[in-house]
């Protein structure tokens, strides 16, 4: 890391516009009612997930399938402390934050010098083990049952979390963007692109695949940890297998591997698979049908319907 | 407690599983080294091959033709493979290979969801059971329910035309040949596309055959496929994907593993003990026991 690295002005616009849509979204409020709000609060964390699971799935090449998991792990951690040690959320939150980045710095290293297929696997076979965990020991995580966990807030109006998750959104992208326009953003791609090609030009590619592996399961478990907080009851349900299929749809149908993909992607899947509800037991049937056919017709997600018109936005600084 | 008898019983239930999953695990792996992709509805096509077992010995054949339901059930999954690769998978590998590995997770994973939903929508949650009539098994000294003996004979016969059909017969050069090279055998004027039908095909009426063969065992709904598919993975990754000994000896293997720490250890965590297996390998040899090198797969 040069000292005279400067972030490229792309970073700067980046930010405006996540500032300026947050703020948008800041009187939605005065439109919206609770119900309404609940949604996008629950959309606020999956872009959270979606936009970190990009971070080692699109941008570094790692496509785990245990980032639910380390939601998870994030919320059960508070959750836990809460129930049997009667911890408060604000020493809570920060233990499922580190738990979910000590796990993943155990689970990134040993799947360090797999790619592709196997890390798919092998996380996958971690986050159903995490599953089965939970599942199984019910006398301390209660299993099926449900984990009841206080809210953060006293009481369960959603306008206070709606904030909350707002600013947690705000936060976690103005992160990850300054991270993939550092130094380290360049590492991770360049190890995506040709891992070899990469160390041989003197990259650490050890260090920067599990930081980032860390990195964003932190993020996962801070996301976890807020949402089990504000859902009031957890349950093993969190780390079934669909919520991952939920998080890889998200990202892939808004943009693998760019930025605003998981960005764009994730509110309106989240806001379908609601909608489609009241379809009752046939709601995935219908949103997986969906997938399908916006799969078979097209590849390249939404967000490259939106590029040709950032450049546009932006052209006349550039001239 | 740790009686000769409980050792020899516990060993032999072990094995018998572990052949079960072993099965499901041939199945991945035998997809992934013909197409190089992963099929992570596999799972589904084992929950259908049970559904279809039970299907057919409730409503149709009755519970004393069960051994001529599951070679059916088998037969449904192969078509319900063909079509599928026809009509989801068939499409993008004409496309560059770029795209194909994003293409081919997001529309297994949802076909994984649709399957999965349009089980609990056509059946409901319930829970059934196709039931065995068979009688107590002795094997050498020891009583085994005869529904898990009859699993394992079956699974074995299933093996060995798998080995007969890859080993002797032309279609089995095909496939071989698909598996080294795939342009290579466009040059010899194979269809790869039809390979892959076939192969596909095959591959998931495997997972269905387990399928068939475990729903007395496990049971009939919408979510069994689940465990069963974890263990396919495992193995694969104590095996090594591509590798067809290493996936009957991880098999085995993890069947073993499984059935001595239900024994001595807690039956409650009788899932975990494989992964812990899985951990230890990657420890120890991160490429499997009979992996490719390198795992840059």
């Amino acid at each position: 890391m040069s000292a005279s690295f400067a972030f490229p002005p792309s970073f700067r616009r980046s930010v405006i516009t996540i500032v300026v849509t947050a703020a948008v979204f800041a009187f939605a409020p005065l439109v919206a009612g609770s119900f309404a709000l609940h949604v996008l609060t629950i959309s606020f964390y999956f872009v959270i997930l979606a936009a970190s699971w990009n971070l080692l799935a699109g941008y570094t090449g790692q496509f785990s399938l245990a980032h639910h998991a380390f939601a998870a792990i994030g919320a059960y951690t508070s959750g836990l402390l809460g129930y049997h040690y009667g911890v408060p959320a604000w020493i809570g939150i920060p233990s499922g934050v580190v738990m979910a980045a000590l796990f993943g710095v155990i689970l990134g290293r040993l799947v360090l010098r797999m790619r592709a297929i196997y890390l798919a696997i092998a996380t996958w076979a971690f986050a159903e083990t995490v599953h089965i965990y939970l599942t199984a020991d019910y006398q301390f995580t209660r299993g099926e049952l449900g984990l009841s966990v206080k809210p953060l807030y006293g009481s369960v109006d959603p306008l206070p979390y709606y904030f909350t998750f707002l600013a947690l959104t705000v936060l976690v992208l103005i992160g990850l963007r300054a991270l993939i326009d550092s130094p380290i953003g360049y590492f991770m791609r360049a190890i995506k692109d040709d891992e070899l090609r990469a160390k041989s030009l003197g990259i650490d590619t050890t260090r920067v695949k599990i930081a980032v592996f860390s990195i964003s399961s932190a993020i996962a478990g801070l996301a976890g940890a807020f949402y089990g907080h504000f859902i009031v009851l957890l349950s093993p349900q969190m780390i079934d297998f669909s919520e991952m299929a939920k998080i890889v749809i998200m990202v892939v149908i808004g943009g693998f591997g760019t930025f605003l993909g998981p960005v764009i992607g994730a509110a309106p899947v989240q806001m379908v698979m609601t909608y489609l509800q009241k379809y009752g037991e046939w709601n995935l049937a219908i949103f997986a049908l969906i997938v399908i056919v916006l799969m078979r017709f097209s590849m390249e997600g939404l967000a490259s319907l939106f590029t040709p018109l950032w450049r546009n936005l932006w052209a006349r600084h550039d001239a | 407690m740790f009686s000769t008898e409980l050792v020899v019983q516990t060993f032999i239930s072990g094995t018998m599983i572990g052949v079960l999953y072993a099965l499901m695990a041939l199945g991945i792996t035998f997809i992934y080294s013909i197409m190089r992709m992963i099929n992570w509805a596999m799972g589904e096509f084992y929950m259908i091959g049970s559904y279809l077992q039970y299907a057919l010995v409730a409503l149709l054949l009755g519970p004393d033709l069960w051994w001529l339901a599951i070679p059916i059930s088998a037969a449904g999954v192969f078509l319900f493979g063909l079509v599928v690769q026809w009509s989801l998978l068939k499409p993008i590998f004409r496309k560059p290979p770029e795209a194909r590995d994003d293409y081919a997770t997001v529309v297994t994973l949802a076909l994984l969801l649709l399957l999965r939903s349009l089980a609990t929508g056509l059946a409901g949650p319930n829970q059934f059971s196709p039931g065995s009539d068979l009688p107590v098994v002795m094997v050498g000294p020891l009583p085994m329910a005869g529904a898990r003996v009859a699993a394992f004979v079956f699974a074995l016969v299933a093996l060995v035309l798998f080995y007969l059909l890859l080993r002797y017969s032309w279609y089995g050069l095909a496939l071989r040949a698909t598996s080294q090279s795939r342009v290579g055998v466009q040059t010899a004027g194979i269809d790869v596309l039809g390979v892959d039908r076939i192969a596909f095909g095959i591959g998931v009426a495997l997972a269905g055959l387990a399928g068939a063969l475990l729903a007395p065992v496990f049971l009939v709904y919408p979510t069994n496929g689940l465990i069963t598919t974890v263990k396919g993975f495992e193995i694969v990754v104590i095996g090594g994907l591509g590798s067809i000994p290493g996936a009957l000896i991880a098999g085995v293997l993890l069947g073993l593993i499984e059935s001595f720490g239900a024994a001595f250890i807690d039956s409650a965590y009788q899932n975990i003990y494989g992964f812990a297996l899985v951990l230890l390998i990657l420890a120890l040899k991160p490429t499997g026991l009979l992996g490719e090198r390198g795992r840059e797969a």
